[in-house]
C-alpha cells in the first residue's frame, strides 16, 4: 500500500510532524555549536575526515545553516529546500559516523556542540531515522497553507487524482 | 509502462528542481550570515586558521610530568606500567624491567595488550631517552586520544633509571 494513497490528511499530517521535529532538532543543535566554534572545530577535527583548512570554515558556516534550516522547516516557508538540506546533512553525518565507527575512533559525536557522549552505532541509527524523515518531509510536506487554505488542498487532490 | 515510469520521473524531477533551487538560496544566505557573524563576535574563530600541529603540540604540553622518585615509589607500588616509547633496537638493548615498548606510530596494535596489563588504579607512564625526546610525549598524548585515561611523562626516563641503578631488563617483550 503506497504512502500517497492513503485518506488525505494521513501524508500531511505526519510530514507536518517529521517536518517541526527536524525544526526543532535542527534549532537546538546549531545554537549549542553556535556558543562554542572553537569546541565544535576540534569536534570536527577529531573525525580526521576533514584538512586543516576546510575545519574551521566548516565549524562556521554549519551551524548557521542548521539553524536557518530549523527556521524554515519551522516556520514552512523554503520547505523543499530546507528538507532536501537536511536530507543531505543526515547522509553525510551518517557517511562520517559510519566511517569513523569502522575505523573504531572513540571520539565525541559533536552532533549538538562540541563535548557530547561518544559515538555509537546508536547515532548511526538516530541519523539515518532523521535522514528519513527529512526525505519524508521533502515528498509529502507543503507547508502550512495545505491546512489553512481550502485552495491548496483541492489543488493537492487535483495532483492525487492525476497521479 | 515506459510512458508511466518516464511520467513518474518527471514528477520527481519537477518536485527537486525548486527544492534544489531554494536548497542554492539558502546556502548563499546562510554563507553570508555565518561569515559576517563569525566577524562580527568577539569569540570568532579564524576562518582558516585550524592547525592540527599546533593542537596536538599544546595538547602534548597538557600531559602531567612524573619525576624519577615519583616513578620509582609507584613502581614499587605496582601501581605503574612503563611504555617505553623509543625503537624496538633500543628497547631490546635494555629498558625498564616489565615495560613494554610502543611506538608513537604503534599505539592502536598494541593497545588491547596495554589494557590487559593495567590494573583499575594504575597509570601508564611513558619515557624515552634525552631530555629533548619527542617520542614519550606522542605516545602519551597518542595512548590518551586512544581512551587509555591516565598517562603520564617520564622525561629522559631512561638514563635516569639505568643510572639510579634501578631494574632492568634486555631483550623482546
Amino acid at each position: 500500500m503506497k504512502i500517497r494513497n492513503f485518506p488525505a490528511p494521513v501524508a500531511p499530517v505526519i510530514a507536518l510532524i517529521c517536518r517541526l521535529a527536524l525544526g526543532i532538532i535542527f534549532l537546538y543543535a546549531g545554537l549549542e555549536k553556535i556558543i562554542a566554534p572553537s569546541e565544535f572545530a576540534l569536534a570536527i577535527y577529531n573525525y580526521r575526515l576533514l584538512p586543516d583548512g576546510a575545519i574551521n570554515l566548516l565549524a562556521v558556516i554549519l551551524p548557521w545553516l542548521e539553524v536557518l534550516l530549523a527556521c524554515g522547516l519551522i516556520a514552512g516557508s523554503y520547505v523543499r529546500g530546507s528538507s532536501l538540506l537536511s536530507a543531505l546533512l543526515f547522509l553525510t553525518f551518517s557517511v562520517a559516523l559510519t566511517i569513523s565507527l569502522v575505523r573504531g575512533l572513540d571520539i565525541s559525536c559533536g552532533c549538538f556542540g562540541g563535548s557530547t557522549g561518544s559515538i555509537n552505532w546508536l547515532y548511526l541509527f538516530r541519523d539515518t531515522s532523521l535522514l528519513a524523515m527529512s526525505v519524508f518531509s521533502l515528498f509529502f510536506d507543503r507547508g502550512w497553507n495545505s491546512f489553512l487554505l481550502r485552495k491548496s488542498m483541492t489543488l493537492a487532490e487535483n495532483e492525487r487524482s492525476e497521479g | 509502462m515506459n510512458a508511466l515510469q518516464q511520467n513518474r520521473k518527471f514528477k520527481v524531477a519537477s518536485k527537486l528542481y525548486p527544492a534544489v533551487r531554494e536548497a542554492l538560496i539558502i546556502v548563499i544566505i546562510t554563507v553570508i550570515v555565518a561569515i559576517a557573524f563569525n566577524a562580527l563576535r568577539p569569540s570568532g574563530i579564524p576562518l582558516f586558521g585550524f592547525s592540527s600541529s599546533e593542537l596536538i603540540k599544546k595538547q602534548q604540553a597538557n600531559i602531567p610530568l612524573i619525576t624519577i622518585a615519583e616513578a620509582h615509589d609507584m613502581y614499587l607500588k605496582k601501581k605503574v606500567v612503563f611504555v617505553d616509547a623509543r625503537d624496538p633496537l633500543s628497547f631490546e638493548e635494555g629498558h625498564i624491567a616489565g615495560a613494554i615498548n610502543i611506538y608513537p606510530d604503534e599505539v592502536a596494535i598494541h593497545l588491547t595488550r596495554l589494557k590487559s596489563l593495567l590494573s583499575e588504579n594504575a597509570i601508564v607512564v611513558t619515557y624515552c631517552d634525552g631530555p629533548q625526546c619527542p617520542l614519550s610525549k606522542e605516545t602519551a598524548h597518542a595512548l590518551l586520544s586512544q581512551g587509555i585515561p591516565k598517562a603520564q611523562v617520564f622525561i629522559n626516563g631512561w638514563s635516569l633509571w639505568l643510572h639510579a641503578g634501578y631494574p632492568v631488563a634486555r631483550g623482546k617483550i
